[in-house]
């Protein structure tokens, strides 16, 4: 009866000759929030930038909805205005002010009129808390703030899934609180989110469904009760310990 | 001695001052114009330069992608390569030769052979514009749907704009100055003025000296109005916070109470209301 809203089958990636993912499978389902946790260099972002094909795929393939999106046969932009993602590094557009980074993709990809774009912009912006900041341009505000925006300017996409590509690691400590708030209350808003992240606690408390990756493979998937408490993988073990010792 | 050139300069200006103005005019305006088409030859080949294409991709498709890189390389090599006033010579009396065509009027032939000289510069400074952008951008850009002109044409573009604002400059108070050559095939700029008055009147360093004035103004005038373009292209430097418009009633902090929802869910329910 569910649906899978994302599937992944048999997905290999390989930059030369170093191969970075080895025949994941995973599935995402409509509401799920699933963390992908595991040690840098396992392949994590790459499955999530994979998923929104900022990289091609070596072999294998991705479905969305059921359709296969990672062959040329549908227009990746279309794909990816279905498919929201959060970046490390923001990227929010340096030419642009706050409220133009969350109007802009409404306008040109989606059509949506200026001033339906706006109010959709101000509502997301709200949701974030960023509403005040509408007239700043990236470089004037922080970190925290600048990923909120980010989150804004994917959420006003309307996406049926938000991909996050560790969106708290470049940010102070102190900032740290103000985004993951902000996911906690997407998850509450039953919003379907795909999250590479090294917050454990975000991991435990907040996803409906923990991935540990170990060197370009899938070593143990369940929900978080499991994976944290009783993890059948002698290394998901070892890594949960030496993170969770921190 | 100096007062010797004054009264030169005077008796040139007083009896051909209409001839130096139409000059300076006729300087500025080709200067410009060719300034600006070269910026959107540069722009156009940056944009075609960076299409991308993936081993996923159809031959044909990058066949084609592959000869536009070629196409526009051998462009900028033989364009950046040649002298301007060669360059003139060979569209100017080559036309008629190779394809029947000739130009009645210099006017036209002037500004397509100093736009295409200039844009053979812009396409590399341009390319160096877009190699200066954060690979972010391209990606934040991808990642919220756009296609490749969109993404050029409303985030990169803009940016690289910014970053090579002193290379437009440049490549201007160039045209400036280099416009001269163009007397080759009959284009009577500020400096043809000056060979046509000092024949006639055999006041040739008096007309020179009104010369460098002129074109020294010109290019002065160039940097000045530049300078103050940039500024505007950088944007305020400040921004204020929006406490007080409707939509954005909320007081301006982020906390909020994690049960009981958002403090806007009277705009919440505005929004919904409206979305069908």
């Amino acid at each position: 009866m569910s649906e899978h809203i994302l599937e992944v089958r048999h997905l290999s990636k390989a930059f030369g000759s170093h191969a970075v993912l080895k025949d994941i499978d995973f599935t995402v389902d409509k509401g799920d929030v699933t963390s992908i946790i595991g040690a840098s260099g396992s392949g994590k972002s790459t499955l999530l930038r994979c998923i929104n094909l900022l990289e091609t795929l070596t072999t294998g393939e991705i479905l969305f909805h059921g359709k296969d999106i990672s062959k040329g046969k549908i227009n990746p932009s279309e794909y990816r205005a279905k498919v929201g993602m959060v970046f490390q590094n923001f990227n929010l557009f340096n030419n642009m002010t706050v409220l133009a980074n969350c109007m802009i993709g409404q306008q040109k990809v989606s059509k949506i009129n200026k001033e339906e774009a706006k109010k959709r912009a101000l509502y997301y912006l709200n949701k974030v808390g960023m509403a005040p900041y509408i007239n700043a341009r990236p470089d004037q505000i922080s970190g925290g703030q600048k990923q909120r925006v980010a989150i804004a300017r994917a959420l006003a996409m309307e996406p049926e899934v938000l991909l996050f590509d560790e969106p708290t690691s470049a940010l102070d400590p102190e900032m740290v609180g103000e985004v993951l708030d902000v996911m906690k209350s997407l998850a509450r808003d039953k919003m379907t989110m795909l999250v590479v992240t090294h917050e454990m606690s975000f991991a435990r408390d907040v996803s409906s469904h923990v991935v540990y990756m170990a060197d370009g493979i899938i070593e143990e998937e369940g929900p978080p009760s499991e994976i944290f408490t009783n993890p059948k993988s002698l290394r998901t073990r070892e890594f949960l310990k030496r993170v969770l010792n921190d | 001695m100096f007062a010797q050139l004054l009264s030169d300069v005077g008796s040139l200006w007083a009896k051909y001052g209409t001839v130096y103005l139409t000059g300076i005019a006729n300087t500025l305006i080709l200067a410009v114009t060719a300034t600006l088409i070269g910026c959107i030859i540069g722009f156009l080949c940056g944009i075609l330069q960076t299409i991308p294409y993936g081993p996923n991709d159809h031959f044909i498709k990058r066949f084609l992608l592959k000869l536009i890189r070629i196409i526009l390389r051998a462009y900028v090599e033989i364009f950046r390569g040649t002298p301007m006033i060669l360059q003139a010579v060979f569209i100017y009396y080559g036309m008629p030769y190779f394809f029947g065509i000739s130009f009645k009027d210099i006017w036209t032939v002037s500004i397509i052979v100093v736009s295409i000289n200039t844009g053979a510069y812009m396409a590399e400074s341009v390319r160096g514009g877009i190699m200066s952008i954060d690979p972010g951008q391209f990606e934040g850009a991808k990642a919220i749907g756009m296609n490749h002109w969109q993404t050029m044409l409303y985030v990169i573009l803009p940016q690289t704009l910014r970053n090579i604002m002193p290379q437009i400059g440049n490549n201007y108070i160039i045209n400036v100055k280099d416009t001269s050559v163009m007397f080759i095939i009959g284009f009577s700029d500020f400096f043809a003025v000056h060979k046509m008055v000092s024949g006639a009147v055999f006041k040739y360093f008096p007309s020179a000296f009104m010369e460098m004035i002129g074109y020294l103004c010109l290019t002065l005038l160039a940097s000045f109005l530049l300078r103050k373009m940039e500024k505007k292209l950088a944007g305020k430097s400040n921004y204020e916070l929006v406490n007080t418009d409707q939509l954005v009633m909320a007081a301006g902090t982020y906390s909020y109470p994690a049960e009981a929802g958002t403090p806007f869910d009277e705009i919440s329910k505005d929004y919904k209301g409206e979305k069908k």
